[in-house]
């Protein structure tokens, strides 16, 4: 085994097992172009049998060398101080990582789950939305119970599931909730700064770019975040 | 004698309309606020101004984009040295350095270094600009074929493999990543779908901002987090202590050094400033005496990086204006502004918009100019944003970053593309990838596999069609020598 770790081998292998899926789904698109003998797949498949070889030197290079560093390699410092953080906050466990991936999977959950529910339940619109909420619901529950001791996975889930929900809740119900989650789990807790804060960077954000610039954020499709976010929009514009 | 009169021209049209005034002051400080807001960068800016040029002259029009283009790309330097957050990817290299010189307690420095080095290469780049843009233009159009372009965009790449990762294979991991991700969409040649899992949205490819947004700005955001849940973040040292003359005259070789490779790489359609920041920083270390002091806060990256993206931003105006062919984000929106107007960038520009051309090119060389004392002021000011409180600070950068990622094309799927992309660069980055590596993939892959196709169509299919083109084959070479020799160091150079 020289000097190879578990982690190594796992990272060697998410890069092969990558390459393997995309290699079959290249067959998808892998047709003839008139004017052009090598077609559509060449080049995608000559990048990944890059990736494969490039996977195998790295698994060889920790093989004989460990952990270490390579040589001639410019402005490492900031990629070593990040995998330090990791290791010295105890982020790089197998239970760290799957309890974060499942945190990461909730807004993915939150974009398919009501439409498969709709779908199988032959829901019109207002019926969608109504599950929507229920969803959104749940999940956030589900979520804050899931970061309690798990800030980090918190932090990284927190902007998906705002982006997950933009499209129904709307920028201008969201951003507020999102904006004093982010300062709580940055780990502040005097509470009279947090709203002042969140007011403010609120206030600021809706008068530069929506007052003065015109730029239409979403709005929501969602009842009642919808009617907030342009009435809202008619107020400043 | 005729480039000066009619530099006399623009510099006349430019300063005797007062909109055109208040415009080109509008770009100056909004490219240079815009570059410098963590989360946002002057492309944000441009994609928010784009359909607004609709109601502007075209002159004034293309004149705002240029000065944006100028003062951004140093904007973007103060939040690569400020928080770790390259501005646009041309500023990625100095982060390397220049964080490290913040975390020293040296920002000041660092910011005062970029200022002065960003308006020297920048105002040099538009005086050459100026000078030699026709002779330039027509070498560049005979000598760079397709070839060359995909044999520079391979050097290139070889290249930045060494930069920002941990390991030479981790680089090239990070850059093929890059290049992975380019592929997604349409090809380039036939028009097939690629990778798009039946998603309308992947049909397009993915965006370069949300990207760009999601693994600078957001990774870096979640690494502070990381920091912050084990007590180990530290807010970075204030000081506004800016390079004595004497420090910036010892770097004069940097300087020289940086201007010419930034001018060579800026003229080269699709190239750009990225690459001309890479190499600057890239050459900076290989003629320097102590290597081991880069990346831990050497001055010298920071003079090289930020005097050969200004450098290239002069250049990057020729093959636009000469050829229409845009060398980045933001000379592609450039073309934008030409098409609202019903123009096209080209040659008959000169012909037939000759006052637009030198109003352009007199914007350019003050805005510059201006780097030097607006900056200086704006500077000290934008230096006191490190005085906020780290979790005051991050949702506004989350914010400016949800809004810069919308606006692009009014996608929340863009928002989310950004934010997954931050979290994968937050992964990849404790691993000790690359995400500068896994950006100038991106931006470089469609153009590489665009010019490989051609050059392969102009070859005949015949790979020994390389032999025949002397600058092709240099520059693969370069690459291939460069590759070799980072191969040697990963496998038989001590640690």
């Amino acid at each position: 085994m020289g000097n190879l770790k578990t982690g190594h081998i796992v990272e060697a292998a998410i890069w092969l097992s990558l390459t393997v899926f995309l290699y079959v789904y290249s067959f998808e698109f892998d047709k003839e172009i008139e004017i052009y003998k090598y077609g559509a797949s060449s080049w995608p498949r000559a990048i990944l049998l890059l990736i494969a070889i490039a996977a195998i030197g790295q698994l060889a290079f920790h093989w004989k060398s460990g952990d270490g560093a390579g040589t001639s390699m410019i402005g490492q410092a900031t990629a070593d101080s990040a995998e330090d953080a990791a290791h010295e906050s105890h982020h790089d466990s197998a239970r760290w990582y799957a309890w974060t991936f499942f945190l990461l999977a909730i807004p993915f959950v939150y974009l398919n789950l009501p439409e498969w529910i709709a779908a199988a339940m032959s829901l019109e619109k207002p019926g969608l939305h109504t599950v929507k909420l229920i969803s959104a619901a749940i999940l956030v529950v589900i979520y804050l119970i899931a970061i309690r001791g798990n800030h980090v996975g918190g932090i990284l889930a927190l902007p998906i599931l705002f982006g997950a929900f933009l499209q129904d809740f709307g920028f201008y119900a969201m951003a507020p909730v999102f904006i004093l989650g982010v300062m709580y789990l940055f780990g502040e807790r005097r509470y009279k700064h947090m709203v002042v804060v969140m007011a403010g960077l609120f206030a600021l954000l809706l008068m530069f770019f929506v007052s003065l610039l015109y730029v239409g954020l979403p709005t929501g499709n969602i009842s009642p975040f919808y009617e907030f976010g342009t009435g809202l929009v008619n107020i400043l514009q | 004698m005729e480039t000066f009169n009619n530099f006399l021209g623009g510099t006349v049209a430019l300063f005797s309309d007062p909109f055109g005034i208040l415009i080109f002051f509008g770009g100056v400080i909004g490219g240079m606020l815009f570059g410098a807001i963590p989360g946002v960068s002057m492309l944000t800016l441009a994609a928010i101004l784009l359909p607004f040029t609709a109601h502007l002259s075209p002159e004034h029009g293309i004149m705002l984009f240029s000065v944006i283009y100028c003062t951004g790309v140093y904007g973007g330097a103060i939040t690569a040295i400020l928080f770790n957050i390259p501005g646009a990817p041309e500023n990625a290299p100095t982060a390397f350095d220049g964080y490290a010189m913040t975390k020293n307690g040296q920002a000041g420095k660092a910011v005062g270094a970029a200022v002065m080095c960003s308006a020297l290469g920048g105002t040099v780049s538009a005086v050459i600009m100026m000078i030699a843009t026709a002779p330039i233009a027509n070498w560049a159009i005979s000598a760079f074929g397709p070839p060359e372009i995909f044999a520079l965009v391979f050097f290139g790449l070889a290249v930045a493999s060494s930069v920002g990762a941990k390991t030479f294979w981790k680089g090239w991991l990070s850059i093929l990543a890059g290049l992975l991700i380019a592929i997604v969409g349409l090809d380039p040649v036939g028009g097939i779908e690629r990778w798009d899992f039946n998603m309308p949205y992947l049909l397009a490819g993915i965006h370069f901002i949300p990207t760009i947004l999601g693994f600078f700005a957001v990774t870096e955001i979640f690494v502070q987090a990381e920091k912050k849940a084990r007590g180990a973040y530290q807010a970075p040292k204030l000081s506004v202590d800016f390079p004595s003359l004497a420090e910036l005259i010892a770097h004069k070789v940097a300087v020289i050094r940086s201007i010419v490779i930034g001018f060579f790489c800026g003229i080269l359609p699709g190239i750009g400033a990225t690459l001309a920041a890479f190499m600057g920083y890239n050459e900076a270390v290989r003629w320097s005496k102590d290597r081991s002091e880069f990346g831990k806060g050497k001055l010298e990256g920071v003079i090289s990086s930020e005097t050969a993206n200004n450098a290239a931003t002069g250049a990057a105006m020729i093959p636009l204006l000469a050829l229409g062919l845009p060398g980045g984000a933001l000379t592609a929106m450039m073309v934008g502004v030409f098409q609202m107007h019903d123009m096209e960038p080209g040659p008959l520009v000169f012909i037939n918009s000759a006052d637009l051309v030198w109003v352009v090119f007199a914007a350019m060389f003050f805005a510059n100019l201006s780097i030097l004392f607006v900056g200086y002021l704006e500077t000290k000011t934008i230096i006191n944003l490190l005085r906020i409180p780290f979790q005051f600070l991050a949702p506004m950068i989350l914010c400016l970053a949800t809004v810069g990622a919308y606006a692009v094309r009014g996608l929340t799927i863009d928002v989310i593309v950004m934010f997954v992309a931050g979290a994968i660069g937050f992964f990849l980055r404790r691993s000790g990838y690359s995400v500068a590596g896994i950006v100038l993939g991106l931006i470089l892959g469609r153009i590489g596999e665009q010019t490989f196709a051609q050059a392969m169509q102009m070859l005949h299919f015949e790979w020994s069609g390389f032999i025949g083109r002397p600058i092709a084959l240099g520059l693969i070479i370069a690459g291939f020598l460069t590759l070799g020799g980072s191969i040697y160091g990963a496998f038989f150079k001590k640690s």
